[in-house]
């Protein structure tokens, strides 16, 4: 069995393969895929596993989800994308939803970052002043 | 004594003879009661007087002891009494000095109980109310709680009711105004 170290290294290692330019290129992700299980090495579940987890990692790196509590407008729309490309630059993934636990206002969502003016967030920070740690008592 | 009355006769004693005469003296008769009067009081002098001298001296001794006694035993009464004044005197002085001790000692032990009868009055009366603080600040967080959920429900409730399509769309684009600022 080889070391969980050693798996980790070859996965990275398959991980820089699946990229173009930066980004992810789903040809190559086929191609590596296809190749590993062709190979059938030692380990191969537990690399596809690590493979599958820094994919879905970058791949929500690079999604701007966007959620709003009533559907946006094409022009508003066209704002945000551009506003947040100002920011992350181009090849973001897009994807808009409605979520009327929102209330009001819209969320985003890009990686690790969140901008969310929704009535919502602002309700459950004031439950958190009042001393209200579940948020659902918002009324989700 | 025979002799001499017989030798006394013839050289005048015819002058003794006659008084004798007068007086009925019959010497040989007097003589003999004389002795036997000696006699008498020789034996009355051996076997009666003495016996009865003796014992009025025994007696008499007797007393004396008695008395001596008496005298010893009013002395050595005084002594007892004496020595009973004394040892009730003492008796009272160290009863006295017994009570006063317990006295004192009764005081402190009032006193200590009392100083911690009153340091654990404080204490509970500072526990009380620190439990009371306590109970009043979780009483107060516990009414926070329920006025903040009510608030928020009702809140959102409302916020849910009386948000237009305009305020949805304003709401957006104040958001888009922040992004455009922030990037």
């Amino acid at each position: 069995m080889k070391p969980r170290k050693q798996v980790a290294r070859e996965t990275k290692q398959l991980f820089r393969l699946c990229l173009r330019n930066g980004r992810v290129d789903e040809d190559r992700v086929r191609l590596v895929v296809h190749r590993i299980l062709e190979s059938r090495h030692r380990g191969y579940l537990t690399m596809l596993k690590g493979l599958l987890r820094l994919l879905s990692t970058e791949c929500e790196r690079h999604t701007a989800d966007i959620q709003s509590a009533t559907p946006l407008p094409f022009d508003l729309r066209e704002r945000v994308q551009a506003s947040l490309t100002t920011i992350y630059g181009p090849g973001l993934a897009w994807s808009f939803a409605q979520n009327t636990v929102l209330i009001g206002g819209i969320r985003i969502k890009v990686g690790n970052d969140v901008y969310d003016s929704s009535v919502r967030f602002a309700l459950v920070d004031l439950a958190r002043s009042f001393g209200i740690q579940n948020e659902f008592a918002v009324g989700t | 004594m025979t002799a001499l009355v017989l030798l006394a006769e013839p050289q005048g004693g015819g002058q003794i003879q006659q008084i004798a005469n007068t007086f009925g003296v019959d010497w040989p008769h007097l003589i003999a009661q004389i002795i036997s009067f000696c006699i008498v009081c020789a034996l009355l002098y051996r076997y009666a007087y003495r016996p009865v001298l003796k014992m009025l001296e025994d007696r008499r001794l007797q007393i004396a002891q008695g008395l001596a006694d008496t005298e010893q035993i009013k002395a050595q009464l005084a002594d007892t009494e004496r020595q009973r004044q004394q040892v009730l005197l003492s008796a009272d002085a160290q009863a006295t000095k017994l009570i006063e001790e317990a006295r004192a000692a009764a005081d402190r032990v009032l006193q200590h109980e009392t100083r911690k009868a009153m340091t654990a009055g404080e204490q509970i009366l500072v526990k009380a109310h620190e439990a009371a603080v306590l109970e009043r600040a979780r009483m107060l967080a516990d009414l926070k709680r329920e006025v903040g959920q009510l608030v928020i429900q009702t809140t959102a409730g409302i916020t849910r009711k009386i948000l237009t399509p305009e305020d949805q769309r304003r709401m957006v684009e104040e958001t888009v105004k922040r992004l455009s600022v922030a990037a």
